[in-house]
């Protein structure tokens, strides 16, 4: 109907403008004032809405285009006024295609979403290896600092260890069961006196320097005399000497709880009495250097 | 002339006659257009039309079943009509079942790279 008035319009407008209200009007005449049929009113809302819809356009133009086709057919049978039956059945047809051109745009719009998601689970595929490589890597490398940390402390215990070695060595100390022995013999002290001779403080500077070092061991100082002598002046000579070791220590920053002092007199002999020789062995102090624990066993325990 | 005349009249009676048997309907059954609906059902069918387009899949069979009712009355017209509604109504219910099984798919899909994007997250965590 629209493309007869539009053809009446383009044909007689330049030539008779006056004359087109009347022929409008006869026209408009002709087709009459006509019942709705309500298969065809539903069909044509049905199209309007599936055509405002950019999306039926873009993924179903064809479906979209045979809708309006059949409902155009169906326009022109109602306009020409054929029976109900036949506009119901034109309706019905233009209806149900309207409706497969919305579910065909689904159905297209969804296949192309398919194709999309596929490439981006391929990508995303990519990166769960890519991240799982990155952990691994990360894995290792805390592993191999890991294993760089236990060789640099066993590294570092050794090290520790020749050390130890080393300044025992300086300190002429032989190693016993109650720990590392230092003796120091009759003459670095003044004859019947307590005090030490200066050689007898290169001794006890090498003894603070490794205790400074080693600062969880302790000693233990024993001093010691022949038997020339009353028994208690022989233990208050050997006490005497014990301690003035002590405080030659203390002397070099050493704490007071990390050396204890005994004296045993003319106890524990280690060479024979009955020789000069004997007793100058025997007139001794002995330092005894503890374990890592810090622990001396006291003799006679 | 006068012969000739009346050939014409009975022509065109004859014409006439024709157009209104032809109006007035099909003379023979739709035997065609119904096998070919009942294809078009069972392919909705094993589409998965009962599960995604149940009522449209219901309407197609329905009509179809009418349709041949109408053959045996012999009304062609009628079922020719039904048979072309229950071909429609099979067509939706195939495009249904289509867009459906397309629309769990993208779905799926979606879940999937979610999960997979949260793998990621995890190990990048953990490093």
């Amino acid at each position: 109907m629209m493309n007869l008035l539009q053809q009446i319009h383009t044909t007689f407008l330049p030539k008779a403008i006056l004359g087109l209200i009347p022929l409008l009007l006869i026209f408009t005449g002709c087709a009459g004032p006509q019942a709705a049929n309500s298969e065809l009113t539903t069909a044509t809302e049905a199209y309007n809405e599936a055509q405002r819809d950019p999306s039926i356009a873009q993924f179903a133009p064809v479906a979209l285009k045979e809708a309006e086709e059949a409902l155009e057919r169906t326009q022109s049978l109602w306009e020409a006024k054929a029976d109900k039956s036949s506009v119901d059945h034109y309706a019905y047809i233009a209806l149900q295609k309207t409706r497969i051109a919305l579910e065909t745009a689904a159905f297209n719009a969804a296949n192309q979403e398919i194709s999309r998601s596929e490439v981006e689970r391929q990508q995303v595929l990519l990166d769960v290896r890519r991240s799982e490589a990155d952990r691994s890597e990360a894995r290792a490398q805390s592993a191999l600092e890991e294993a760089r940390g236990e060789r640099a402390l066993a590294d570092e215990a050794r090290r520790r260890a020749d050390l130890l070695a080393a300044r025992v060595n300086e300190l002429e100390a032989r190693p016993t069961d109650r720990g590392l022995v230092l003796t120091l013999g009759d003459v670095l002290f003044e004859t019947g006196q307590s005090d030490l001779r200066s050689a007898g403080m290169k001794t006890m500077d090498d003894l603070a320097k490794f205790l400074q070092e080693y600062p969880e061991r302790n000693i233990l100082v024993e001093g010691f005399t022949d038997n020339v002598g009353s028994e208690s002046f022989n233990m208050e000579l050997s006490r005497k000497r014990a301690n003035s070791v002590k405080a030659a220590i203390l002397n070099r920053n050493i704490a007071e709880n990390r050396i204890r002092t005994v004296g045993y007199g003319f106890q524990y002999p280690v060479g024979s009495n009955d020789t000069a020789a004997g007793r100058q062995q025997n007139r001794r102090v002995e330092i005894i250097i503890s374990e890592q624990d810090g622990t001396i066993t006291t003799r006679g325990q | 002339m006068e012969l000739n005349m009346r050939l014409y009249q009975k022509l065109f009676t004859g014409v006439i006659c024709l157009g209104l048997l032809t109006a007035c309907g099909s003379t023979n059954p739709p035997t065609q257009q119904l096998t070919e609906t009942q294809m078009v059902i069972q392919q909705a069918e094993e589409l998965g039309a009962e599960d995604y387009a149940p009522l449209e899949i219901r309407d197609a069979r329905i009509k179809l079943d009418l349709a041949r009712e109408a053959v045996k009355d012999e009304e062609y017209d009628k079922a020719i009509r039904l048979a072309e509604h229950a071909r429609l109504d099979a067509e939706l219910a195939q495009i249904k079942a289509r867009s459906g099984k397309a629309q769990k798919e993208v779905a799926e899909l979606r879940e999937s790279i979610r999960v997979l994007k949260s793998e990621i997250e995890r190990n990048q965590r953990n490093n």
